[in-house]
């Protein structure tokens, strides 16, 4: 199969991942590359029986339902990028709203 | 008032020989800052435990309290965790030094330590090849004699390739046998932290340390700390079988040849060997190539530049902030690997790869049960297909780098343990061999590698 630069850029909005427009015609080619060479699976026959395979205990044991602090060894605020009076600081997330609708 | 003085020398000496191998660009972690760490965790730690003293470098994907954790990425450039992995806090338990932070390809993501955003890692021996990947850092200072054990972490046979390259010993343990809390998530259903070490034996107990149930990871397993087994006589009673998929026809001829000669050794050590086939083989990687890059653009998702790491700023919208940091702190690979996650997890593509993939990584498992369900106690195949390759020489082909994990994702796949150790030279790169276990069956997996590793002359030509 073969992935077009505008699929790329669609791929890349729901990543939120911003692509130079020069880099696009190579991981365009790339990524039809990869995506052939794992379709190779689509020719092995599997019953709609077989069950999905995760490793790791049959059951997740679950913890009590209780609020304990997190014992960390210092607050966001000295990882954060912008962190002000407890919260972490973002642009504004109207204009995130506006970008949504237009899309 | 406990006696810290071999652990001072060991911290002065571990600082020295990890200074002087510079060349390799295999720890992160400044020289003045960890010359100081050392021996202030030194000064504290307690002659009480198995590892006392005992310097143990740690791949930087795994949080530590006392150095950055930056996943060899631009994204998390100056991260310092608040937390710690268990493992971390499990080794300082034992009284192991925390020995810096190595290089690795970014967020894991590579087979030769050339993609990370701190410039590439050297072998060991040969200036001009990688070290394996993705735990690249921790094979070349384990090969180099600056640590005699180093973590790693496996998602395809990050430990297990580069412990191949650089000719160490590389440990990847069941998936739920040691605590994933603290280890940087790439794909989850498949990472397990992994121990490079000189020997069987030096690999084998930090894995018996850093094992162990642990309430904070609701994917390890409700089981005691692995015990050590001793070193076998003989391997009279165990069978160990040979995948056929494992020696196409164009496997390298020096990989072969020690792989044969590894048989040998085996047969003489009183193992009954046997050929048997683990059909689905060929479909590993493409299966393991849709997983884990699905897993991963999920487990990305949290790199947005507004809680950890820098932010690639000047944005006048939050959207915006999100890709310019992710387009900017991201590397060519991961972000490759991001896109493709994202493509076979979107709606219209998701039954024909990322469904099917679930659909054969379970017969993948499958094979591997019906061969031990048969009598098999263990595999042996060889590591990788080749020996270290040149630097730059997969870089422009993404599959080719793919193709050199052929022989390792299948545990990973299936969730079994293996252990990978030296088996030969071919014109001075080491070749290794790797014993795939049963889940939970180390000791047993083990005790065959120790017994291999007593006759095998590691050092020789082949």
């Amino acid at each position: 199969m073969s992935v077009s630069r505008e699929e790329v850029l669609k791929i890349a909005q729901l990543a939120e991942l911003e692509v130079d427009e020069e880099a696009l015609p190579a991981l365009a080619e790339q990524m039809s590359r990869i995506l052939d060479y794992v379709a190779q699976i689509s020719s092995v026959a599997a019953s709609e029986a077989v069950k999905p395979f995760i490793p790791g205990p049959d059951a997740v044991p679950f913890r009590a339902d209780e609020v304990k602090p997190i014992p960390l060894a210092f607050g966001p605020d000295t990882f954060a990028p912008a962190f002000k009076e407890g919260f972490f600081l973002v642009p504004k997330l109207g204009q995130f709203e506006e970008a949504e609708g237009d899309g | 008032m406990s006696d810290t003085s071999d652990a001072l020398a060991n911290a002065r000496a571990a600082a020295d020989r990890i200074i002087k191998a510079k060349r390799l660009n295999a720890c992160l972690t400044p020289p003045k800052e960890l010359r100081s760490s050392l021996l202030r965790q030194a000064q504290t730690v307690h002659p009480s435990g198995v590892l006392y003293g005992m310097p143990v470098a740690i791949k930087d994907n795994i949080c530590t309290l006392e150095f950055t954790t930056t996943c060899g990425s631009k994204i998390l450039e100056g991260y310092r965790s608040p937390y710690e992995a268990t493992a971390i806090s499990k080794l300082k338990a034992a009284g192991a030094l925390i020995a810096g932070k190595t290089n690795c390809d970014e967020f894991a993501m590579g087979s030769s330590t050339e993609h990370s955003a701190y410039g590439r890692a050297v072998h060991p021996t040969d200036k001009a090849r990688v070290p394996g990947g993705s735990s690249g850092g921790s094979a070349a200072l384990v090969a180099a004699g600056v640590v005699p054990a180093a973590l790693g972490s496996e998602t395809g046979g990050s430990v297990r390739q580069p412990a191949s390259f650089c000719g160490v010993v590389g440990i990847k343990p069941t998936y739920g046998r040691v605590s994933r809390s603290g280890l940087v998530a790439f794909g989850s259903s498949l990472d397990q932290i992994g121990v490079l070490g000189r020997s069987v034996h030096d690999a084998a107990r930090v894995l018996s340390v850093i094992s162990g149930r642990d309430p904070k990871d609701a994917t390890c397993e409700d089981r005691d700390s692995l015990r050590l087994p001793t070193v076998p006589e003989s391997l009279q009673g165990f069978v160990i079988g040979i995948p056929k998929e494992y020696f196409p026809a164009d496997l390298d001829a020096g990989v072969r040849r020690a792989s044969d000669r590894a048989l040998r050794l085996l047969k003489e050590l009183g193992a009954a060997v046997r050929e048997v086939s683990l059909p689905h083989t060929a479909y590993a990687v493409p299966t393991y190539y849709i997983i884990a890059p699905a897993e991963a653009s999920s487990n990305l998702a949290r790199y947005d530049g507004a809680r950890y790491g820098p932010r690639f700023d000047g944005s006048l919208d939050v959207r915006a902030m999100y890709r310019r940091t992710r387009g900017e702190g991201f590397g060519a690979e991961v972000r490759r690997r991001i896109l493709v996650g994202t493509y076979v997890l979107s709606s219209g593509y998701y039954d024909a790869y990322y469904r099917k993939a679930q659909q054969m990584r379970a017969l993948i498992a499958q094979d591997f049960r019906n061969v031990f369900d048969r009598g098999v106690d263990l595999l042996f195949t060889p590591t990788t297909p080749t020996p270290a390759f040149k630097a730059g020489e997969k870089t422009a082909d993404p599959v080719a780098m793919y193709l050199s994990d052929a022989f390792t994702v299948t545990a990973n796949l299936a969730g079994l343990p293996a252990v990978s150790l030296p088996l030969g030279r071919i014109k001075g790169l080491s070749i290794g061999g790797q014993f795939i276990g049963q889940a939970f069956l180390e000791d047993e997996m083990l005790e065959a590698a120790y017994a291999l590793e007593r006759v095998v002359a590691a050092g020789d030509e082949v």
